[in-house]
């Protein structure tokens, strides 16, 4: 039904922007140029003294790096390529490497981009738009924002960040009250991860399709420029190798941003249909077979001031970011074994930094957090979860 | 990866074709249309501050933008048409010289007033004026009695002396320029 929604607004979107009439091409009056590398990186250095992993053992600090080259083509005023890829070290001193996008735009017409190939999904605000260093205000992702920055207890939600496949995005003017954004793309969808688990939900892109069947999802956001900007994303897709069982998330982004200080937050949640069996009755038989949704929530605020408001011109390129996420993932625990390292909690972070900018794009940035897990027995319970972190981060 | 793979012969082959074409074609370029150009820093003022600092247009040449533009377009959501006045106004606000300084300071071109300036700069798309205006930079009625004109004027030659993350852009102007700017802003 989801499934049957989505698919026609899909097509919706497709036959409304076939009916706008193709413009005749106006001139850009700049000169043009072929190709554009940007990018970002950054240095972070992260203490956390009281730190202990899963066997009581000090986490050591460390600073990791990370190099973020970005390739921007233009093919023509209609076709525009873009790749990057993610050059970091570890907390082992290991460099990795990572694709984490590489698309082709097409711009349709005036209000239309088809988009193919890997890229971001356009799920929420912060994997899409926010997580670049440079960009993130904060040095570590918001707390239900899992891999790329999720640290400490706080694992995250399965983040939906980049997948393979096409989408569509339309501009709708409504004029002076606003205008509407929509995308909408189907993509190879979630794997199914492996090893013994059964349950877990994998979004990594590169291996492909494990099932046939697509996920679909999309973002419909009101926007009230320069200010306002609210979007609710929705994403389903089969994950389990056998194509039976869903994982479906949803995420409801708000935005307002103003001269010198802005307000952020998103409420996202997910759900993943886990199958197992009950115990045998009489030894050497199955048991009864079950499906049940293993959920995750949560959301966060943050905020921002730059202190250029207080009129000191030393205090121009300061501003202070605080932020508050909070994240519960519902198992029923009916189910006996391991699920993920984050099952079952309930627990909350805060986030406190200040902001020094070097540019506009450039930014030292000292941050602490600080994390309450609120149910003994789930796993770092009790466990002191803070850290302290200074960061540089560029984008060029 | 193996897009990527795909990816680097191309970017290799298009990056030396477009830098031995066109290394050294940048040109000072007059835009014609200024209300294009207000238009333009109007959009830009809406839409380039929304999830980052909002970048000034002297840090990438004219060919960078062409190239980041389409990829802003994107991720802003704007139209064709607002990307293509989003171009006009950092063009407008570029010469060829990459620290971006006049290269017209002992031309004879007509002078031109303070209240021209601002329009044709765009000065409204950030700032408000009388009420009108975009809110990117505060406004501007009451700089002048509240900061000095020599501030305006430091202010203008390099908007970064006193706020090294500012998005005003670097504007190409001398100082005749910048004094009937300020000239304009006293009333
Ligand atoms: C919806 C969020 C969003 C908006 C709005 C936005 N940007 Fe960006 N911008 C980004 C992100 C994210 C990046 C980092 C590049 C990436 O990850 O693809 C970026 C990168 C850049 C860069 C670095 C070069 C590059 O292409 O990576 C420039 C310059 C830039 N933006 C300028 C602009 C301008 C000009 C506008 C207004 C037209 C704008 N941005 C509006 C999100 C946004
Ligand atoms: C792209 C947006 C943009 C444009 C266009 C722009 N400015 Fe600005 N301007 C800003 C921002 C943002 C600030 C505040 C941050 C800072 O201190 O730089 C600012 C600050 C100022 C200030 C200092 C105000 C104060 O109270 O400290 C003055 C004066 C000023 N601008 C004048 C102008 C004039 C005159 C023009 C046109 C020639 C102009 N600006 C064009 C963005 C812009």
């Amino acid at each position: 039904m989801k499934k049957v929604l989505l698919q026609s607004a899909v097509t919706a979107a497709i036959s409304m922007s076939l009916m706008t009439t193709v413009n005749a091409q106006d001139n850009s009056s700049l000169d043009i140029g072929r190709l554009a590398i940007a990018g970002y990186g950054d240095v972070t250095y992260i203490s956390q003294p009281s730190m202990k992993d899963e066997e009581g053992n000090d986490v050591q600090n460390n600073v990791v790096a990370r190099f973020v080259p970005i390739f921007l083509f233009q093919m023509s005023e209609k076709i525009h390529i873009e790749a990057e890829i993610e050059f970091s070290t570890n907390a082992e001193g290991e460099t990795e490497t990572e694709l984490e996008y590489a698309n082709m735009h097409y711009f349709f017409n005036n209000n239309t981009i088809i988009t193919a190939g890997n890229f971001l999904l356009p799920f929420g605000q912060f994997g899409a738009n926010l997580h670049p260093s440079w960009i993130n205000k904060a040095v570590s992702n918001p707390g239900l924002y899992g891999g790329h920055g999720g640290n400490g207890s706080l694992g995250g939600i399965t983040s939906i960040l980049g997948d393979t496949g096409i989408s569509i995005a339309n501009i709708w003017d409504l004029g002076d009250v606003g205008r509407i954004f929509t995308n909408f793309y189907t993509v190879s969808g979630p794997r199914q991860e492996e090893g013994n688990h059964g349950g877990g939900v994998e979004m990594e892109a590169k291996k492909g399709d494990n099932n046939g069947s697509m996920a679909f999802g999309g973002r419909v956001a009101y926007a009230f420029l320069p200010e306002w900007e609210i979007g609710v994303s929705y994403y389903t897709g089969e994950y389990s190798d056998d194509g039976d069982l869903n994982y479906s998330a949803y995420n409801i982004d708000f935005n307002w941003i103003g001269s010198y200080a802005s307000v952020r937050g998103e409420i996202f949640g997910s759900s993943a249909e886990t199958e197992g069996e009950t115990e045998p009755k009489v030894e050497g038989e199955h048991g009864e077979e079950w499906v049940k949704d293993f959920d995750k929530n949560g959301w966060y605020i943050q905020g921002t001031w730059q202190a250029r408001q207080l009129g000191k011109a030393w205090l121009n390129p300061v501003e202070f970011v605080v932020r508050y996420s909070d994240i519960k993932s519902d198992f029923d625990g009916s189910i006996g074994h391991d699920f993920e390292e984050d099952a079952g909690k309930i627990g909350s972070r805060m986030y406190y930094g200040v902001n020094y900018w070097l540019e506009p794009s450039a930014v030292l940035k000292l941050g602490a957090e600080s994390t309450s897990i609120d149910n003994e027995g789930a796993g770092h319970g009790g466990i002191v979860d803070d850290r302290v972190f200074l960061q540089l981060a560029f984008g060029f | 990866m193996k897009l990527v793979q795909l990816l680097l012969p191309f970017i290799i082959v298009t990056s030396i074709g477009a830098s031995s074409i066109s290394a050294f074609s940048v040109q000072a370029q007059h835009v014609s249309d200024p209300s294009l150009v207000a238009q333009g820093a109007k959009i830009f003022s809406e839409n380039c501050g929304r999830c980052h600092n909002a970048r000034p247009a002297e840090e990438y040449s004219k060919m960078e933008w062409s190239v980041v533009i389409p990829h802003m377009r994107a991720k802003a959501h704007m139209t064709g048409k607002e990307a293509l006045a989003v171009e006009a106004f950092l063009g407008s606000t570029l010469t060829s010289d990459i620290r971006n300084t006049v290269s017209h300071e002992k031309s004879d071109a007509p002078k031109r007033t303070g209240a021209v300036l601002v329009a044709q700069f765009g000065c409204q798309g950030c700032h408000q004026i009388k009420g009108e205006g975009g809110t990117l930079g505060p406004a501007l009625d009451d700089v002048i009695s509240n900061k000095g004109e020599a501030f305006v004027l430091k202010k203008l030659a390099n908007p970064k002396f006193n706020n090294a993350a500012s998005a005003m852009p670097k504007y190409p102007i001398n100082k005749e320029d910048m004094k009937a700017i300020v000239a304009f802003l006293k009333h």
